[in-house]
């Protein structure tokens, strides 16, 4: 218990700091606006373009509940690639690894600090928006109930982005493979389309990899909410949790084995 | 004539510097042309089940993204430090620039390559050649289009940037806008209703820089053409006029800094 509260702390901590900065908060958080707007605009022609109410179980309004969800699971997401790759390429990896506690759950409990008040923020906004747009979600207890899934999804981005952060002990330069992994994530986690929409061999890929449980699992546990979707979205989610966080920690083992840190 | 030798040197100088990690530089490029192909892999998806949207298919959307991303390749690659006006006018760092004898705008724009732009670069080209509406009129519609929304995305940046001048650090801000124009940029503008479509040509001129020169290269009209001339011509002398009014009230920062 004493070693959780110390990480706890260190969570803690990170949340107070994400608030000294709100103009900096906000101004991240308003990013979703013009997104949600823009696929406002697309979907409400595509739907009239199909002529019809509700495509493959949607709605429009499903459709852009849905899509604010993802979102907002993406937008809120710190650079934990970009911090971890800096901090081995610059040695100050060195300054955290002599401290008493794992660098993995160190770097978990600060990403997840800067994590909870942006996506706060951008789900009052990104909600208001498709509010305006297209009125209240159908199922307003949706929210509650694909929050635990939520959390999953971004220890899932967490695990990916640490792995990509800690290749940095191998190459030079990180950035191309965040660029990848991201839009991996945009097509088969179901970001911009929802997976529904997909031709059905590529929702039965997109389904069986970890990406749908990290966007489209929750973002499709939000509008249409279930006992039976609640139970598969997260035992799905658990089942790659274990399968990533140990191979993380394999990678971890291993990068650390390379590192050199030169002076002081 | 003297400020192009100097373009031209600065551009040597940087891409020098650049491949000097040329594996990261080889990467990065190659990394931003796979990136656009997956991210392009959306509107296949979207295209395939719902064919059309009020008349712009897949192929239109080949070279809609490939133009915003020769587009916005070339200013990442020549004029990288536009991306990053406000914070260097933020944080003093013009002083440099303005002990120069040079153009100060140009100097400080020109001053920085972004490597993973040469692939943005190329990646635009290939889309062009997979849309099925190449010609070898059309490739040189391209060009002409390319550099006109360049100038047009440019100038936009340097526009935005500059408010750093009366607003101090905006990074947010810049950062909202640029993202707005790269978002409404690769949508087809017959999503749009009248409003939008004039907030896409003026406040963030995104037509300018997607669909206008789309539809020019798709297909030679002197009303695409006038627009996009119109468009970059406003632009850059909007851009060029505020900057210079806003570097009136450029205060130092008097700190120590070194130009790499």
């Amino acid at each position: 218990m004493k070693t959780f509260s110390k990480y706890w702390s260190i969570f803690q901590i990170t949340l107070i700091n994400s608030l000294a900065y709100p103009g900096e908060l906000i101004g991240r958080s308003l990013m979703i606006i013009p997104f949600m707007w823009i696929f406002y605009q697309l979907w409400k022609v595509t739907f009239s373009a199909a002529g019809a109410d509700v495509i493959s179980g949607l709605s429009l309004r499903d459709t852009l509940w849905y899509l604010m969800l993802a979102e907002t699971i993406e937008l809120s997401r710190p650079p934990i690639a970009r911090t971890m790759s800096e901090s081995v390429k610059d040695g100050s990896i060195a300054y955290i690894l002599n401290k008493p506690y794992d660098f993995l759950w160190y770097q978990f409990s600060t990403a997840m600090g800067e994590t909870i008040f942006r996506a706060m923020l951008t789900a009052v906004f990104g909600g208001l928006t498709v509010w305006l747009l297209v009125g209240a979600p159908n199922h307003a207890e949706g929210f509650l109930i694909a929050l635990p899934a939520v959390l999953g999804a971004w220890i899932l981005h967490f695990c990916f982005n640490a792995m990509i952060g800690l290749s940095a002990f191998a190459v030079e330069d990180v950035s191309a493979f965040t660029w990848i992994y991201q839009k991996l994530a945009f097509i088969f986690g179901g970001l911009l389309i929802p997976l529904d929409f997909y031709p059905q061999w590529l929702q039965v890929i997109a389904k069986a990899l970890p990406f749908a449980s990290a966007i489209y699992g929750p973002a499709r546990l939000f509008v249409t909410p279930s006992l039976g979707m609640f139970i598969n979205v997260m035992s799905l989610q658990l089942i790659w949790i274990v399968v990533l966080s140990f191979t993380l920690t394999v990678v971890y083992r291993s990068g650390i084995k390379q590192l050199t840190v030169n002076g002081g | 004539m003297n400020n192009i030798k100097f373009l031209f040197a600065i551009w040597k100088a940087n891409l020098q510097s650049a491949m000097e990690y040329r594996i990261s530089f080889i990467s990065q490029m190659i990394g931003m042309m796979a990136n656009n192909f997956i991210y392009f892999a959306i509107w296949i998806i979207f295209f395939d089940r719902f064919k059309d949207v009020r008349g712009w298919g897949v192929n239109d959307m080949y070279v809609t993204f490939g133009i915003l991303a020769s587009a916005f390749g070339l200013v990442s690659v020549f004029f990288g430090n536009a991306f990053m006006l406000s914070d260097i006018i933020a944080n003093g760092r013009l002083d440099y620039y303005l002990s120069m004898p040079k153009p100060v705008l140009l100097h400080t724009v020109s001053s920085r390559m972004i490597s993973s732009g040469m692939g943005d670069f190329a990646y635009g080209f290939i889309s062009y050649a997979l849309s099925g509406y190449f010609t070898w009129n059309g490739l040189a519609r391209y060009v002409l289009a390319m550099l006109l929304a360049a100038t047009v995305f440019a100038a936009f940046l340097i526009l935005t940037q500059s408010l750093a001048f009366w607003f101090g650090t905006m990074s947010n801000f810049s950062n909202l806008v640029l993202n707005a124009m790269l978002t409404f940029g690769i949508y087809p503008i017959t999503l749009f209703d009248n409003y939008a479509k004039v907030i896409l040509f003026t406040i963030i001129p995104a037509a300018l820089m997607g669909s206008v020169p789309a539809e020019f290269i798709r297909e030679f009209t002197w009303q695409s053409l006038s627009q996009l001339l119109i468009g970059a011509i406003g632009f850059l002398g909007l851009a060029i006029f505020v900057f210079r009014k806003g570097l009136r009230r450029y205060e130092s920062g008097s700190a120590i800094q070194i130009e790499v």
